[in-house]
């Protein structure tokens, strides 16, 4: 994995303004290869709306965010939401089983990469089969991760994973976090979790960078 | 008033375009104004019916289903711009509150990388299957639930039982294909006015604020 000095996402002066409020102002981020960023700050701050400007589901007002030192703007953007993959807070399961949700989209999808996704959410091989509505919160949390890793992303952008997670749980996905870092991938993690924070994070940011 | 328009009309044939034309117009704002937070609703929806409905009108005629007079012509393209409106706002409406409901899920599809239409196909479907229902249900049903319309009204006429089961046949089939394509059309247009440039959707507000995103903190 090439790690150059532009290497991962780096996002500045990005301003947003949505339903007349301005929502984000002049925030900054960086997200760097095989490493776990945190992203704290208060809630209502813009977490959430930064992490869907880094994959363009929202196109900010103001700012640039490079991706390997490419404009986010000049690259497709299903290939950049593969790229930069995102797991929303409460995720949504797409009708069928947890595989129809795996290999969602994927045209060709690798049984070894379907695999290791599993692995790497810390779900047994045989959850491949359940019918993704009738999932707890947590195996929901899991599944999204192990989605989100089917892409075979480059980075992973997590929006609160273990809101709705019990401590054990959420020591789980912690080092399902770490990793997957540990591959190479850069992990943004928002996130008011101070468990988290301390058990994965090798750095903490807030809005500003 | 109405029937004395419909008598003049009967006797001055040029009459029927301009007569045909409003009802299409007057149809397709009606319809749009059911939708009308999406942009361009009342054009789209003209569009969307007229074009099926006075499409099939002048194939019916061409092939000679009908005689080519006022007479025929104007009820046959009534009942289909009535049979468009009736799909076109059923799914229009469908498709938009779906746009609302199920913003998550259309989101989580986009972040997995799917384009628009593909993001927006399952409601898409839905909508456009909801706006057929009533007009597959009349056919299912002619002569055991209903008599319809057409039927009684040729009866009533003084047309044979089998000429009116004839033409009863051709205009509930025909209803049937206008509706279905009314409803096409209004999903497509609906979907073109939420796709935002980089494969997104954004959906304007329900209270007519400046448009936003549909996505959620
Ligand atoms: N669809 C929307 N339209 C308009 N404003 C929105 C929309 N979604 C969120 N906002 C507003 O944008 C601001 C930032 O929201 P965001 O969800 O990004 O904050 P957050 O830091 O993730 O908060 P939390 O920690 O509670 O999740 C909030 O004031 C919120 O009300
Ligand atoms: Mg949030």
């Amino acid at each position: 994995m090439s790690v150059g000095d532009d290497a991962g996402i780096v996002a500045h002066g990005i301003g947003l303004t949505r339903a007349g409020r301005r929502v984000l102002d002049d925030a900054a981020v960086t997200v760097a290869p095989g490493r776990v960023t945190a992203l704290v700050a208060p809630s209502g701050s813009g977490k959430s709306t930064l992490l869907r400007c880094l994959n363009r589901l929202l196109e900010p007002d103001e700012g640039t965010i490079l991706l390997d030192g490419v404009d986010v703007r000049t690259v497709d953007p299903r290939t950049l939401r593969r790229r930069v993959a995102l797991v929303a807070q409460a995720p949504v399961m797409l009708p069928g089983a947890v595989h129809d949700n795996l290999v969602h989209g994927l045209a060709d999808p690798d049984p070894a990469v379907v695999a290791r996704a599993l692995a790497d959410a810390d779900l047994d091989p045989s959850f491949a089969t359940r019918p993704a509505g009738e999932l707890s919160g947590g195996e929901r949390a899991r599944v999204a991760l192990a989605r989100a890793l089917t892409r075979d992303p480059r980075i992973l952008l997590l929006d609160e994973p273990t809101a709705a997670l019990d401590a054990t749980t959420a020591d789980h996905v912690a080092d399902a976090l770490r990793r997957i870092a540990d591959r190479g991938i850069g992990v943004l993690v928002a996130t008011h979790d101070d468990r988290l924070v301390a058990r994965v994070a090798d750095r903490t940011v807030g809005l500003g960078g | 008033m109405v029937g004395a328009l419909i008598a003049l009309i009967f006797r001055h044939p040029p009459l029927a375009f301009a007569f045909v034309a409003v009802m299409a117009v007057v149809a397709g704002a009606t319809s749009g104004g059911r939708i009308r937070r999406i942009p361009g609703a009342r054009r789209a929806a003209l569009v969307a019916i007229a074009l099926p409905a006075l499409g099939v009108t002048g194939v019916l005629l061409l092939v000679g289903a009908f005689e080519v007079t006022p007479r025929a012509a104007i009820p046959t393209a009534g009942i289909l711009i009535g049979g468009a409106m009736a799909a076109a706002t059923l799914t229009g409406r469908r498709l938009v509150e779906a746009l609302d409901e199920r913003a998550d899920e259309v989101e989580a599809r986009l972040a997995l990388g799917d384009d628009v239409p593909t993001a927006l196909a399952p409601l898409v479907r839905v909508a456009v299957t909801t706006g057929v229902v009533p007009v597959i249900d009349q056919t299912r049903s002619v002569g055991l639930v209903t008599l319809p319309g057409t039927f009684v009204g040729l009866l009533l006429g003084g047309a044979s039982p089998a000429t009116a089961a004839r033409i009863q046949l051709t205009v509930l089939l025909a209803l049937l294909l206008v509706e279905l394509l009314a409803g096409l059309l209004i999903a497509l247009a609906i979907r073109r006015a939420v796709t935002a440039p980089g494969e997104r959707v954004v959906v304007p507000p329900a209270d007519g604020r400046s448009a936003t995103d549909p996505g959620r903190g």
